[in-house]
């Protein structure tokens, strides 16, 4: 679905139009909850992150502004902030069995964070700006951005200093930010 | 944290729309950011930057209770198949505004009865219609029409408080007629206190029966696709009185 048709369906949601609601859903969950199960790494996680990112989304449709985002970009950065707060918020259960369990109902044919890196070919200037960064530098955001690592987890991942992480992750932003922005400050 | 710098803000929003941060540091660049309009900025360039990559991403169907759950979230009850209840009865929105509106369609009463010119027993049927900010759950707006000569609709204004209207945008009032029916424009409309719509008598009847109003920021002129394409400010429920 286009970018027009989707922010027709949030102005109509911000007044209070339930069936353009099922229709934006229709249309929208099926990538978003893609986004929310690969943070969280646990289905029952990714729904209740799913369900509170509608929600929130019906809620504030009438703060969405098409001049200043995607209607898609929006709503992603609404899933990814749940995901990302209920990923860091302190655990009352452990990683344990039961976790690692649920962890492999994840289909594995689904592709990791490089080969998504290189598919991310609709991404227009962003896929020409990635291709700018060295390896690490893909690594580490495509980790951080698709499995919602933190630094301490990207460095654990890595096997490598957290120190040396850190600075690839932000080199890599630097870069990128420079090669979307030719004529930043 | 000095955030006067800007390249301290882009790092930090960088890492921030990222997901690299601490939860603690997550927390606290949160409550930020509802304070500096500068970081917004930064954080919304982005998310206009990094989340076209979630594009590469294979989509992937959520079962049907999720959708159940949220219906029935937003709905506060079931929703009933084939019923022909209006939707806008159920909303949360109007049960939150309710109140308010209720004290503000009270003074509006008293406004709009002393200055009466004409009886009141000459308006039957009058409607009033008190509009909430949809941020701030505060009474905004008010609108009341009555009959005019030829059939048509003389609608009444008043805009509460010192709105005021982003230069290049317009203001477009809509009527809701309920039902799941597409939103109808009435037309632009201005921040003054006080102004008058003439609404003609083609659209009395659906007026008259309508379940409410809202208020639209729209491009210089209104509108282009015939629907509200930017935010709703300002939104109530048609009172009989």
């Amino acid at each position: 679905m286009d970018a027009d048709r989707l922010s027709d369906l949030l102005a109509r949601c911000a007044l209070r139009d339930q069936r353009a609601f099922a229709e934006l859903y229709r249309n929208s969950s099926g990538k978003l909850f893609a986004v929310a199960v690969r943070i969280t790494r646990r289905r029952d996680w990714a729904e209740e992150v799913l369900q509170e990112s509608y929600v929130s989304i019906w809620n504030h449709a009438s703060g969405y502004a098409p001049s200043k985002s995607a209607p898609m970009t929006w709503m992603t950065a609404i899933v990814r902030n749940r995901a990302l707060d209920l990923l860091r918020r302190p655990r009352e259960v452990e990683l344990d069995e039961e976790h690692e369990e649920l962890i492999a109902s994840i289909p594995d044919e689904t592709p990791g964070p490089e080969q998504l890196l290189a598919l991310a070919r609709d991404a227009g200037a962003l896929a020409e700006c990635l291709k700018q960064l060295t390896g690490e530098q893909q690594k580490s955001i495509s980790l951080a951005f698709f499995q919602g690592l933190s630094h301490g987890e990207l460095a654990h991942q890595m096997q490598k200093p957290l120190g040396t992480v850190k600075a690839w992750v932000r080199r890599g932003l630097e870069r990128l930010k420079n090669c979307l922005e030719p004529r930043g400050a | 944290m000095r955030l006067d710098n800007d390249d301290l803000r882009q790092k930090l929003a960088a890492e921030y729309v990222l997901g690299t941060m601490s939860a603690r540091a997550r927390r606290r660049f949160a409550t930020l950011l509802r304070q500096v309009p500068a970081l917004r900025r930064a954080v919304a360039e982005w998310e206009s930057a990094l989340m076209p990559l979630a594009d590469a991403l294979p989509e992937l169907a959520p079962p049907a209770r999720v959708w159940n759950a949220i219906e029935s979230r937003i709905n506060g009850t079931r929703p009933e198949a084939g019923g022909h209840r209006g939707f806008w009865h159920n909303l949360a929105f109007w049960r939150l505004s309710s109140i308010a509106s209720a004290a503000a369609a009270l003074a509006l009463v008293v406004f709009i009865a002393l200055p009466g010119r004409q009886a009141p027993d000459e308006i039957p049927g009058r409607m009033v219609v008190v509009m909430n900010d949809l941020e701030t759950k505060q009474p905004a707006m008010t609108a009341t029409w009555e009959h005019g000569r030829q059939g048509e609709r003389i609608m009444r204004l008043r805009v509460m408080g010192h709105a005021e209207m982003a230069p290049g945008t317009a203001w477009e009032m809509w009527m809701l007629p309920g039902g799941g029916q597409n939103p109808v424009s009435l037309g632009l409309i201005t921040t003054h206190e006080t102004q008058t719509m003439v609404i003609p008598a083609a659209l009395a009847a659906r007026l008259d029966g309508a379940e409410g109003l809202a208020m639209s920021v729209e491009p210089a002129g209104g509108s282009r696709t015939g629907l509200p394409t930017g935010p709703v400010l300002y939104a109530g429920k048609a009172l009989k009185t």
